[in-house]
């Protein structure tokens, strides 16, 4: 297993994210209440820089007029055209195949490492 | 994003204002206190997107509006993309979506003095347009008169929300203007559904800004239609027209459907001497931002095939703005041929670069 620790748990307040050079790629780690998550800086749709997008929460699928807000800090909005991300899986909320790529995330010791190499599984 | 060399013409970049303060110096005096109390008077629909307009990295360092500051466009746009020039089209067009002819032709030329003295010469990739209004046609002739004559301004650019069919004798005075100054003519969505202007679909005004922004493309198309059976190329034969961000797929119908009924119904309109795709083919031009995204990539170019749009198309990315196409991420599918006569030779020779 290749863990490469990037960062303090203290760097990365809940709410918060840092994005982290490792090696050739660009890393956003994100806090979702207390718990840490990883995406590459690099949306599937055009390559634009994804982490620096808004986080936020979204309107759920719902029945029509009806207006469901959850996903309160998951969701990235990418900030060239707008695609919104799951943080926690990677995907799109337009269609579950199209996916940023994620990382798995561990804490030890209070640093946050990522677990490079082997294709990450999705939750 | 892979960088392949090619030469670049990116025929829709929006500089814009620090803020509305900027035009002062260069408003006439007696609508300056208008200008400083109220803003340029252009009026937007109010269809909210959750996306909103600018891209969100364009915002300059030191502040400002995306688009605002000339060092950073050309930082993060023309070095970052190898861009060779890029026309600035500002926004000011928006201003005929208000209700007062004179004070949009006042703003819209104080715009054209401050694009001139803060844009034009500060980097050698800058063109510029010509903003009209679309108001009082005469008053716009006069601008394009006025501004035409400097050798970096390269077309004249208007809104495509309008009040009427851009075909109709109301206009042409705009198009006498553009012919005699040797300038394309372009035409900009942004305020359909504001103020003056007509509802922004044909079925008049939908809910959400995904209609709105999908429906702009039916603007456009009315517009052609009416170029074209007016007889606008026929009474101004070496006018160039060229529709920026209206979306480019929507063309072959168009141009099927309005060729099949003129051979029913030429006779309403005889002065057109070819088939109305022929004046298309021959007069217009449109941009590819945003670009349709088919689900397989080939379809796209089959379509481009079908209507000789490589003779058709102009590259524009519409930097800084939310649905900006980076060129070297689009159109991957395109034979190269296509792309260098797209991205750059038809807008060479269009706008004499
Ligand atoms: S590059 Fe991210 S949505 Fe287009």
């Amino acid at each position: 297993m290749n863990v490469q620790f990037v960062a303090a748990v203290e760097e990365i307040p809940e709410g918060q994210r840092k994005i982290v050079q490792v090696g050739k790629r660009s890393v956003g780690i994100f806090n979702i209440r207390g718990k840490y998550y990883a995406l590459l800086n690099y949306c599937p749709h055009y390559g634009a820089e994804l982490c620096k997008g808004l986080v936020s929460g979204t309107t759920m699928e719902s029945h029509v007029y009806e207006f469901i807000y959850g996903k309160d800090q998951e969701i990235i909005r990418c900030p060239w055209h707008g695609w919104e991300f799951d943080i926690k899986t990677g995907c799109s909320l337009f269609d579950e195949q199209v996916k940023a790529k994620r990382f798995e995330v561990i804490v030890q010791d209070g640093q946050i490492g990522l677990i490079l190499g082997a294709q990450s599984k999705r939750e | 994003m892979t960088k392949q060399p090619i030469n670049i013409i990116d025929c829709d970049v929006h500089n814009s204002l620090r803020s509305h303060m900027d035009l002062v110096p260069y408003m006439p005096d007696a609508m300056k206190r208008r200008l400083i109390e109220s803003g340029t008077g252009a009026l937007y629909s109010g269809y909210y997107s959750p996306v909103g307009v600018p891209r969100k990295d364009a915002t300059p360092p030191g502040g400002g509006p995306a688009g605002s500051d000339p060092g950073f466009l050309v930082e993060q746009l023309i070095d970052q993309h190898r861009i060779d020039y890029c026309l600035l089209t500002g926004s000011m067009y928006d201003a005929s979506s208000g209700h007062d002819a004179d004070y949009a032709a006042a703003i819209i030329s104080a715009y054209n003095d401050f694009m001139l003295d803060h844009w034009i010469g500060k980097h050698h990739s800058f063109k510029g347009t010509i903003a009209v209004s679309t108001l009082d046609p005469h008053l716009a002739a006069r601008e394009i008169d006025r501004m035409g004559p400097h050798p970096d301004m390269v077309a004249v650019i208007m809104s495509s929300a309008a009040r009427m069919p851009y075909g109709q004798r109301f206009y042409h005075p705009i198009y006498e203007a553009a012919e005699r100054q040797g300038l394309p003519v372009m035409i900009h969505p942004g305020t359909e559904g504001a103020g003056s202007t007509n509802g922004p679909t044909a079925a008049g005004y939908p809910s959400y800004y995904l209609e709105w922004h999908t429906c702009l493309s039916q603007n456009f198309m009315a517009h052609l239609v009416s170029l074209v059976c007016e007889g606008v190329f026929e009474k101004y034969p070496n006018l160039k027209f060229v529709l920026v961000e209206g979306g480019v797929a929507w063309l072959p119908h168009l141009m099927w459907r309005l060729d099949k009924n003129y051979k029913a119904l030429r006779a309403q309109v005889p002065w057109l001497k070819k088939l109305p795709s022929q004046y298309i083919r021959e007069h217009c031009y449109l941009t590819t931002q945003p670009i349709e995204e088919p689900e397989r990539p080939g379809d796209l170019i089959t379509l481009f095939n079908m209507i000789d749009a490589e003779n058709m198309l102009l590259f524009s990315s519409d930097y800084p703005h939310w649905d900006f196409d980076d060129p070297h991420a689009i159109l991957k599918a395109m034979p190269a041929e296509m792309k260098r006569k797209i991205y750059y030779e038809n807008a060479k020779q269009l706008f004499k670069l």
